[in-house]
């Protein structure tokens, strides 16, 4: 379990991360979504013991990343944003260099680097340098880095940035077979990432958390409020107005006029609208040329939270 | 001292996967000898005399420019390529990865070690040559490139461009090799300036006898290097 404990972190008067909390559970993969500059990368260094935070705690399976750094390194393995490769390395002898470090016993090792290289699909590139590789390959090396020491951990900073479709794709279903025994927090600003992935999402903008849950809860929360687009013929903006008025819960959005009349309605309450809606324009006489729901997107949901105030 | 050895390994494989520190060593050895046997108006064979000073001399000034080289790759290629954020995060201390670096181009100063002493041995065949002298001589050489070396590592902690980490690292040892040059009038300051002089210390070294404060000197100016590393590195939790 990841605990993340009141942290903030600030670059001299620039607050980077503000307050926040939020725990990741054991076999938990947890999509860390924002735009650019939010403090995605500011938590994970912070959590991989890059960096200590300014204040707060965070704890790895009750363990404090400040207090007792190298026991929690030991236990994650961390993909950075600009996979750490060194080009002039083979793709074994760079794998070596870390099972070295990370003090993999003689015995084991050979069986976590081809378990590594099992994994990451890297069979056919083992015997290449770095500097040959193309740049799905140098994920997976990093990828590899990441798994070699069997962590309980892993961290990985957007790691499907600059990669082709095919290579997302593949990574994608990595990282979620990864996630079958491990713990997860992989960050991104796509949102079909974190469907495509994880089981929860956490969305953080200006450094503070906007919104958390899985995606069923995000998708339902952004639900509650129901919009309706109307196309109407034979109406005037003012009938428009009467008519609407006498349902409390429903406000104008945006109006226009122009052959027809367009509209979006939206709704305060639970319950659906559409059938009153449309008994109110046979009453009246208008012509319905379309009535539509709107359903919120991921991206709607995204976009809403991270503009400007975040959640507003 | 595992994880020391990791580092230490890694670099040494690194190092000899580029030409640079072949030419380097081969540079070095080729120019201070040359400089010793062949150059200006006293070379070796003119002052006909079995002494081997002038080798270590010659080899104060020309290691000024070549042990940057050798040293401004540690950390600047690492903050470079971003893999100085793997290294940090790794179960690393900040202590085991400067000195796995450090020691690995000590390693490497040890063949330029090895290569200076060729012009002992040819010159001992056929002169007499004072062992003693040649004993402190290298025994100096050696701490002088040692500190040569921790004072390039320090310059390599601040930047992330080689070129900036080589020029740096040759400014502050000339600074500490010439240092004495400005200490013209007696006094305390002069005295002060001159005990700060790589130079001053050095040349102690070819009278033949081992004095603890130039052994001393040269440590403390390596070891003070060596923390200006470790805190340039672990400056990066309060950017």
């Amino acid at each position: 379990m990841i605990e993340i404990h009141n942290v903030s972190k600030h670059y001299g008067t620039t607050k980077a991360v503000n307050d926040i909390s939020f725990t990741v559970k054991s076999g938990e993969i947890l999509g860390f979504l924002g735009p650019n500059g939010a403090g995605k990368t500011t938590t994970m260094k912070m959590i991989t013991c890059y960096m200590p935070p300014t204040s707060g705690h965070i704890k790895i399976d009750g363990v404090d990343v400040v207090e007792n750094s190298m026991a929690v390194r030991r236990r994650i393995g961390y993909l950075p944003e600009n996979t750490p490769l060194y080009d002039d390395m083979g793709v074994v002898e760079y794998l070596q260099f870390i099972a070295d470090v990370r003090k993999i016993s003689k015995d084991e090792r050979k069986g976590a680097l081809n378990r590594a290289i099992d994994v990451c699909g890297l069979g056919d590139v083992r015997h290449k340098d770095i500097h040959e590789l193309s740049k799905g390959f140098r994920q997976r090396v990093g990828l590899a880095q990441a798994i070699i020491h069997d962590p309980d951990f892993l961290v990985l900073d957007e790691p499907t940035s600059g990669l082709d479709p095919n290579q997302i794709v593949e990574i994608r279903k990595l990282i979620r077979n990864l996630g079958r025994e491990k713990t997860v927090i992989f960050s991104t600003h796509i949102m079909q990432e974190v469907q495509a992935i994880s089981d929860r999402v956490l969305i953080i903008n200006d450094g503070v958390i906007a919104a958390q849950g899985t995606l069923d809860e995000l998708k339902a929360q952004e639900n509650s409020k129901q919009i309706i687009f109307l196309e109407l013929l034979g109406a005037t903006q003012e009938s428009v107005k009467s008519v609407f008025a006498e349902f409390p819960q429903l406000n104008i959005v945006e109006m226009s006029e122009g052959k027809s009349i367009k509209l979006q309605l939206s709704n305060d309450k639970q319950d659906d609208m559409r059938s009153s809606i449309f008994n109110s324009v046979i009453k009246n006489n208008w012509t319905l040329l379309e009535m539509r729901q709107h359903q919120a997107s991921l991206e709607d949901i995204f976009r809403q939270l991270t503009s400007t105030g975040g959640m507003s | 001292m595992n994880e020391i050895m990791a580092i230490f390994r890694k670099e040494i494989k690194t190092t000899f996967n580029s030409p640079i520190a072949f030419i380097v060593i081969v540079s070095f050895l080729v120019i201070s000898n040359w400089l010793f046997f062949d150059y200006g108006d006293y070379p070796f064979f003119a002052i006909n005399l079995a002494d081997i000073r002038g080798l270590f001399n010659f080899a104060s000034i020309v290691l000024l420019f070549f042990a940057p080289a050798l040293s401004m790759r540690l950390i600047a290629e690492e903050k470079h390529h971003e893999t100085l954020e793997l290294l940090v995060t790794l179960p690393l201390t900040d202590v085991q990865i400067i000195m796995g670096k450090f020691l690995s181009i000590v390693a490497l100063f040890a063949i330029i070690l090895c290569g200076m002493l060729v012009a002992p041995i040819t010159i001992a065949n056929i002169g007499d040559l004072d062992m003693g002298i040649v004993f402190t001589s290298f025994v100096g050489f050696f701490l002088l490139g040692v500190s040569y070396l921790s004072l390039g590592l320090a310059a390599s902690s601040f930047t992330k461009n080689q070129i900036v980490a080589y020029l740096m690292g040759l400014i502050l040892i000339a600074v500490f090799f010439l240092i004495n040059g400005i200490s013209t009038t007696s006094g305390m300051m002069s005295t002060i300036i001159e005990n700060l002089s790589i130079r001053f210390h050095y040349q102690n070294f070819f009278r033949g006898v081992i004095d603890s404060r130039d052994v001393l000197y040269f440590l403390s100016l390596s070891a003070i290097s060596l923390l200006i590393s470790i805190a340039a590195l672990t400056n990066r939790k309060h950017a």
